[in-house]
């Protein structure tokens, strides 16, 4: 009797942890948000945003965790996911401009190409896809070639965030030693 | 050849996620120091200028589940159902209720921004029918039941919810289970003709009924 009850505990727990393992782990590159105007969520509940919503990005946040980045692990020239998982979503709240081109609101998938000097920002219609694997360029909307700079204190995190600029914002993407930013227009 | 490497590669990035998962299962402390961004922090204090890392990462859930690998691998061309982005606290060594929850008092549904469903066309949940659109979500925890508020101020932080701006409120029965979950988690279910929205912590889990 011991035995058989025993034995389906014992049954009980195996089924359970089952079920819990089919359950989404926390994922090596944690997802994260920004807005612009930046810390709008909180600004927003403290009742002063300093201007309307215009922007927000979701990306996951690869770590370097020791490895080459450029020229390594995001290899020149060639198209790059700028994030991990979940592809990278930008979404505009109204229209803007990006490299004069209009740029109508709603959400897009950025992606990047990473060069020595460059970096080409790709925005593509095709959302609520993984990474870049399936990236098709008869969905880009535009492409804009910027310079990337070099930052003296490498990332560990791919990090990304708004800035006020005269013409209206950038998204400035930084990781390891490099950062680039995509202007846009209000 | 090369989309097969790549998938072939996500599979085994798959299978290391579900390494990982069982380590999480045995030794739940080792995997926080690990896996976490506490643990990194310590190591590298405010090394981000430009955004640091959250204590609590942000994940993202679809319906049908893993929608984005489904279009990756299969070109699955009808759109998402639904969506959720949430932030994920983990216990570290407290109890849901009462260390990190009170009963009877709302909680966002997770940490910092406000917990967002989108739903990408209408969709009945129990009794109502919610609008296809964005939304906040948050819950007021009870013993035995959880009410789970569907909320149109968006773009939010998650504390303080509006509550004169609830669209639907809903309330669900709490299940118990024998194991404790690190990590809140949410996650779509299918069951039948309807995607069962997980939301589980410690070791209590409830679950809202969406059709579409």
């Amino acid at each position: 009797m011991k035995k058989t009850l025993a034995l389906l505990l014992i049954s009980q727990m195996i089924f359970l942890s089952l079920m819990a393992q089919t359950l989404p782990p926390v994922d090596k590159s944690p997802m994260d948000m920004s807005y612009y105007p930046a810390n709008y969520p909180v600004l927003k509940i403290q009742d002063k945003p300093t201007e309307p919503l215009a922007a927000r990005v979701v990306y996951s946040r690869p770590q370097k965790a020791g490895r080459t980045i450029y020229g390594g692990l995001v290899k020149y020239g060639e198209i790059w996911r700028l994030g991990a998982n979940e592809a990278t979503e930008l979404e505009f709240f109204k229209p803007v401009k990006i490299d004069g081109k209009k740029v109508a609101k709603g959400r897009y998938t950025l992606y990047a190409i990473a060069y020595e000097s460059t970096w080409t920002f790709i925005l593509n219609k095709d959302t609520d896809t993984w990474g870049a694997f399936k990236y098709d360029p008869k969905k880009d909307i535009l492409r804009i070639t910027v310079p990337a700079e070099k930052i003296t204190e490498p990332l560990e995190s791919l990090a990304m965030s708004f800035e006020k600029t005269t013409t209206g914002f950038k998204l400035v993407v930084a990781w390891d030693s490099v950062k680039a930013a995509l202007p846009i227009s209000l | 050849m090369r989309l097969t490497a790549v998938i072939l590669s996500g599979c085994l990035f798959f299978c290391s996620c579900t390494d990982g998962k069982k380590e999480e299962k045995k030794e739940p402390v080792t995997t926080v120091s690990k896996d976490s961004a506490p643990a990194n922090r310590t190591e590298r204090p405010a090394v981000n200028p430009y955004n640091g890392v959250d204590v609590s990462p942000m994940d993202m859930v679809y319906y049908p589940a893993d929608y984005p690998k489904l279009k990756m691998a299969h070109t699955l061309e009808t759109p998402p159902l639904a969506r959720v982005i949430y932030s994920r606290p983990h216990l570290q060594g407290r109890h849901i209720f009462h260390e990190v929850l009170k009963y009877d008092e709302p909680w966002r549904l997770g940490a910092n921004e406000a917990t967002e469903l989108t739903l990408y066309k209408d969709a009945r949940v129990l009794d109502k029918k919610i609008k296809a659109g964005r939304y906040t979500l948050y819950c007021i925890p009870h013993t035995d039941t959880w009410t789970i508020a569907i909320n149109s101020n968006i773009d939010t932080w998650g504390l303080e919810p509006d509550t004169a701006r609830d669209v639907a409120r809903f309330v669900v029965p709490v299940v118990r289970t024998q194991n404790s979950l690190e990590y809140f988690t949410m996650v779509f279910e299918k069951k039948e003709a309807e995607a069962l929205l997980l939301m589980a912590w410690d070791d209590v889990e409830v679950r809202l009924p969406f059709r579409f």
